[in-house]
């Protein structure tokens, strides 16, 4: 005992938790800052050479990360949520489709370009009912909630997208990336909350990089959209909507977002084991239900990875038609993340 | 019964006439195409005594801009403008304007017999905030354009530049370049 109490302390290094937590979280804080910062300032600097190669390498990787994700986050029985699941499938398969077909109709004269607003408009509809129903169903799994403001709020938001169904669109392509944050907002709040405090206050940083992109690229000249991939580039960001707004930081922003969306779903999540080991299945819950097909699942993944690769070479031999092709079809990663965000509520 | 009989014949008379007395209405006149704004700008008339010829001066900038915004009139027009010319997107947004209001309606009746007096007084408290914003932002609002053109005769006169903002219209036809300036009569003597 004598011998204990006489041990040098001093020479033995930090290793109290509440040390180590202190330390981690720091070192959380300034890797969060510093990849904010760096992305807002390539962002800012070449956006349409930052968006181009940002597409290109995470575009397909991070749909595999959330595919992963979304598989172990699948209950192994789907149990009081067996609705909710079955509503959200069919929402995402339907809706996908609906908006697969929305060009293929258009380019096949089944209506002209007049009546777009509105076939927008009715598939924004459609989402957000969707969405209003799984907010509602989700709500009524717990007595303890009331989530029934979801649907004048659904409706509320259907009034805004009639009234400009290109602006919503728009407005879904900007928010869709600070989703991801979100999913990491509360993995943190399960599995480290001790880093959930920092985190909550570097995402104060995100407005004031914001506000520093628009002040600072607000009065800059549009960028040359003279050929066909920086006019798609332009496009998809909202220049033809806004006319008044440079390009330049239309395109800036959009980009900084998806960075931020691509670095999350591919670094910070599997960093603290949201998706658990990535080349283990025995983290996905349907994997060990009895009955269930776990070769299936690694086919399903691996094909996947195929997929990945083909997207690559897509890229690499046609650059714009498969970036069209890629975010017509993203649209269903962008309907997935809606119910697995609800079930982490 | 013959006094209802006559009063009805009476009336329907009447009626049929008034569709005489509406066919001899002149057609309406047909009302002249309206220039559509496509950009606005400020405009600056600097009387000069060297000159012969009147110039137009455009930086490089603007022309720019108005290029571009010459080039977006087919395309995008006013969010305003969308909304004015497609009655069927406007029913159907109200439409769901008047579910949202009345299922809200349900909702906070329902969520006040609860506890979510938080809630209700923060969105009572949104709104306020909003209101007091727009009646504000209203209260701010700038002085119409033409007051800035009011001193353009006198400033013609004494050989003063005079500035004001300017809507670059595009109108149809061939005609020369037009300038339109909001000038309203002067009060005469003894009006005031």
């Amino acid at each position: 005992m004598e011998r204990t109490a006489n041990l040098p302390l001093a020479a033995w290094p930090v290793a109290r938790p509440a040390d180590r937590t202190r330390v981690s979280a720091r070192l959380f804080a300034v890797s969060l800052i510093a990849s904010a910062c760096l992305s807002a300032a390539l962002a800012s600097w070449l956006p349409l050479q930052v968006s181009i190669v940002t597409v290109f390498l995470f575009a397909g990787p991070h749909n595999w990360f959330e595919l992963r994700y979304f598989l172990m986050r699948l209950p192994a029985r789907f149990g009081r949520s067996r609705n909710f699941f079955a509503v959200a499938f069919a929402g995402i398969g339907l809706l996908t489709l609906g908006y697969l077909a929305l060009p293929a109709l258009y380019y096949a004269n089944v209506w002209s370009g007049e009546n777009w607003p509105v076939a927008i408009a009715t598939w924004n509809t459609l989402l957000l009912l969707w969405l209003a129903a799984l907010v509602i169903m989700r709500g009524k799994q717990n007595s303890r909630r009331d989530w029934s403001w979801a649907l004048p709020a659904a409706f509320g938001l259907c009034a805004v997208n009639w009234l400009v169904p290109d602006l919503f669109s728009l407005a879904i392509v900007y928010l869709h990336p600070l989703v991801a944050l979100w999913f990491l907002d509360r993995h943190l709040r399960r599995t480290r909350s001790e880093w959930l405090q920092t985190y909550r206050r570097c995402l104060l940083l995100l407005p004031l990089l914001i506000v520093g992109m628009v002040w600072q690229l607000s009065g800059t000249p549009s960028l040359a959209d003279d050929n066909g991939l920086a006019w798609r580039i332009t496009q998809h960001a909202g220049g033809q909507l806004l006319p008044s707004v440079s390009t330049h930081l239309l395109v800036s922003m959009h980009v900084f977002l998806e960075m931020l969306h691509y670095g999350v779903w591919i670094i910070a999540l599997p960093l603290i084991g949201a998706s658990g080991a990535i080349w283990s299945t025995r983290t996905i819950p349907l994997t060990r239900r009895r009955g269930s097909f776990p070769k299936l699942i690694v086919a399903m993944l691996i094909c996947s990875l195929f997929v990945v690769a083909v997207l690559w070479m897509g890229f690499t031999f046609n650059y714009p038609a498969t970036r069209d092709i890629y975010f017509a079809v993203a649209m269903a990663h962008v309907l997935a993340e809606a119910p697995f965000l609800l079930r982490m509520l | 019964m013959k006094r209802t009989l006559i009063l009805s014949t009476a009336i329907c008379a009447l009626l049929a006439s008034a569709i005489y007395a509406f066919g001899d209405i002149a057609r309406p006149k047909p009302t002249p195409v309206e220039g559509k704004t496509i950009f606005y700008t400020g405009l600056t008339i600097v009387p000069d005594a060297k000159s012969y010829e009147a110039r137009l001066q455009i930086s490089q900038e603007t022309l720019k801009r108005l290029q571009s915004a010459g080039a977006n009139t087919g395309g995008s027009p006013s969010v305003v403008q969308n909304v004015m010319h497609s009655s069927t997107r406007t029913i159907v947004a109200g439409l769901f304007m008047f579910l949202a209001v009345s299922f809200a309606g349900v909702w906070f009746a329902r969520s006040s017999q609860r506890r979510n007096h938080k809630a209700i007084a923060a969105v009572l408290l949104i709104a306020a905030v909003f209101g007091i914003g727009t009646v504000l932002v209203r209260a701010n609002a700038g002085p119409p354009g033409y007051i800035r053109w009011q001193n353009l005769p006198q400033s013609l006169k004494d050989g003063k530049a005079t500035s004001g903002g300017l809507n670059i219209e595009i109108v149809p036809g061939d005609e020369n370049i037009k300038l339109i300036i909001p000038l309203r009569n002067p009060p005469k003597p003894g009006e005031e």
